[in-house]
């Protein structure tokens, strides 16, 4: 039975950054939900972004309707992959072409939901985070330079987080014509949520204040929305997205609200 | 009559002339010279005269002022010299022009995104950390040296004794998204707010509630110095820097 997902989505130029570069897609008949964080000069960003986007959900939603019969978990995460790397393909041919030849690039996570599990696609620095219970669970490793000196010994995870080289990423769709998409499988359940988000969330929110919004607040599209101001509150320096979705069988309970953040703050 | 011409990427942005008035360069707006980009202090330096020559003195900023590639406290300055503070360069020229000449300004260019995302590729990579190692003082890979502050309970309730300000925005208040947690029940969601700039200084801003910092009410967002009592919604925080 396919399963029903509440979903909730916000983006926002931030406070400091000229445009928007980051990018997201819903397609909830696949279940299926894609941020991207462009990079690049100019309007490089923004184009990436959103060729990522909607070059992953169409790859989808066209492998969809030649099936038969419902996907299996093990086919919907290949196709994600599969998926991904159609879109570093069109980001890169785009690149190519492009006279100014600036790095044009992006970062992508790909969420999609079938029975009980979730295929997660990735590359880059934006995030797939689960909150459990009490658990607010990280669920992709960053494909940045930082997080490669962590996993290497060299720097602690406190010194990464406050490092002036946190933007440098190691792994990016769109730079090489080829390009190794990390793929992972995790179970999920009634009281899970899942969020996908850009680093200019994770940049100003520790994980404890984003796990708490999450917690406080029951409609994603209300989390998604106090993610995105209390982001904006602490600096917003980046662009700021956040997906923030739940099985829909979730009693809801008694809303909690957590008011108009933007109230609090003069 | 010597002029700062400011430069990003080796495009000039602005010209300032250097009269008998000392020019303060940062990134507040009361500087003289103001430079919009995180990697600049609100008051990183200034340039004055003193007798007849030129003098650059460093404000203590955090990312330093460098000129002709050695950082500096405090020099006297030649026509020609190169004064790099954060990734603007700042050349130090003389012109022929009277005194009475009031400073030009060229438009203003829009301010370089700092901290965009670059992507390094393998070799790129190899080639980078080969810089870096030869550089000696691996300054870009080594950890940041400031250091976290503390904010201790010294009156009141609240769920901890004592709080490290790890993140850019720390909220006190009753509300879930609150860090230092207030009890009692007419404690205000958010009281207060604390955050950190992008030079690592501390801030310290009203919510629902205006605090006393150091006995008296603060009218602005104020910067907390070590030793800084906060007072506010039946509770007093020190701001404290640890060894």
């Amino acid at each position: 039975m396919p399963v029903q997902i509440e979903f909730g989505a916000r983006t926002d130029t931030g406070c400091v950054r000229q445009n928007n570069e980051d990018a997201y897609g819903l397609a909830p008949d696949l279940n299926l939900f894609v941020l991207s964080d462009g990079m690049g000069g100019l309007t490089c960003g923004e184009i990436a972004s959103s060729l990522a986007v909607d070059t992953i959900i169409t790859y989808c939603r066209e492998a969809e309707s030649h099936q038969a019969s419902a996907e299996e978990g093990s086919c919907i995460s290949e196709h994600l992959a599969e998926a991904v790397r159609r879109a570093n393909q069109a980001v890169h041919q785009l690149a190519e072409q492009d006279p100014s030849g600036k790095q044009m690039g992006a970062t992508v996570v790909a969420v999609r939901f079938a029975g009980e599990r979730m295929s997660i696609a990735h590359i880059g620095d934006s995030r797939v985070y689960r909150l459990r219970g009490d658990d607010f669970e990280q669920l992709t490793d960053d494909h940045s330079f930082v997080e490669e000196q962590v996993r290497l010994g060299r720097m602690t995870r406190q010194e990464a987080g406050t490092s002036t080289m946190q933007n440098v990423l190691v792994r990016a769709l769109g730079v090489d014509s080829d390009v190794e998409v990390d793929v992972s499988e995790e179970l999920f359940s009634d009281n899970d949520t899942v969020l996908l988000c850009s680093d200019g969330l994770t940049r100003e929110l520790t994980d404890d204040q984003i796990a708490a919004v999450l917690r406080e607040t029951d409609r994603p599209e209300a989390a998604a929305s106090h993610l995105v101001d209390f982001a904006k509150q602490a600096g917003g320096a980046d662009n700021i997205t956040a997906i923030v979705l739940r099985p829909h069988s979730r009693s809801g309970g008694v809303g909690r609200w957590l008011g108009n953040l933007r109230h609090w703050f003069r | 009559m010597s002029k700062l011409v400011l430069k990003f990427d080796g495009a000039v942005l602005r010209e300032v002339a250097v009269g008998a008035k000392e020019v303060s360069i940062g990134r507040s707006p009361d500087n003289g010279l103001v430079i919009d980009n995180p990697a600049i202090s609100h008051y990183h330096a200034r340039v004055f005269r003193e007798d007849d020559r030129l003098m650059l003195e460093d404000f203590g900023s955090l990312n330093g002022t460098f000129v002709n590639g050695q950082r500096v406290k405090m020099v006297h300055l030649k026509p020609g010299d190169s004064v790099v503070v954060g990734k603007h360069t700042i050349v130090v020229s003389e012109s022929r022009e009277p005194e009475t000449v009031v400073a030009t300004e060229s438009p203003r260019a829009v301010a370089p995104k700092i901290n965009e995302t670059v992507m390094l590729d393998t070799r790129e990579r190899r080639d980078f950390m080969q810089k870096v190692a030869s550089a000696g003082e691996s300054s870009q890979v080594a950890p940041s040296r400031f250091k976290v502050p503390t904010l201790v309970v010294r009156k009141g309730k609240t769920n901890r004794k004592e709080y490290t300000l790890s993140g850019k925005l720390t909220v006190v208040g009753k509300s879930a998204l609150a860090t230092v947690k207030l009890t009692g029940w007419f404690a205000p969601k958010a009281a207060i707010q604390i955050s950190r700039r992008e030079d690592q200084s501390y801030y310290v801003g009203s919510a629902d509630k205006v605090p006393n910092v150091n006995g008296r009410p603060i009218t602005h967002p104020t910067q907390l110095a070590a030793g800084d009592v906060i007072e506010v919604a039946g509770v007093q925080l020190e701001f404290v820097y640890h060894d």
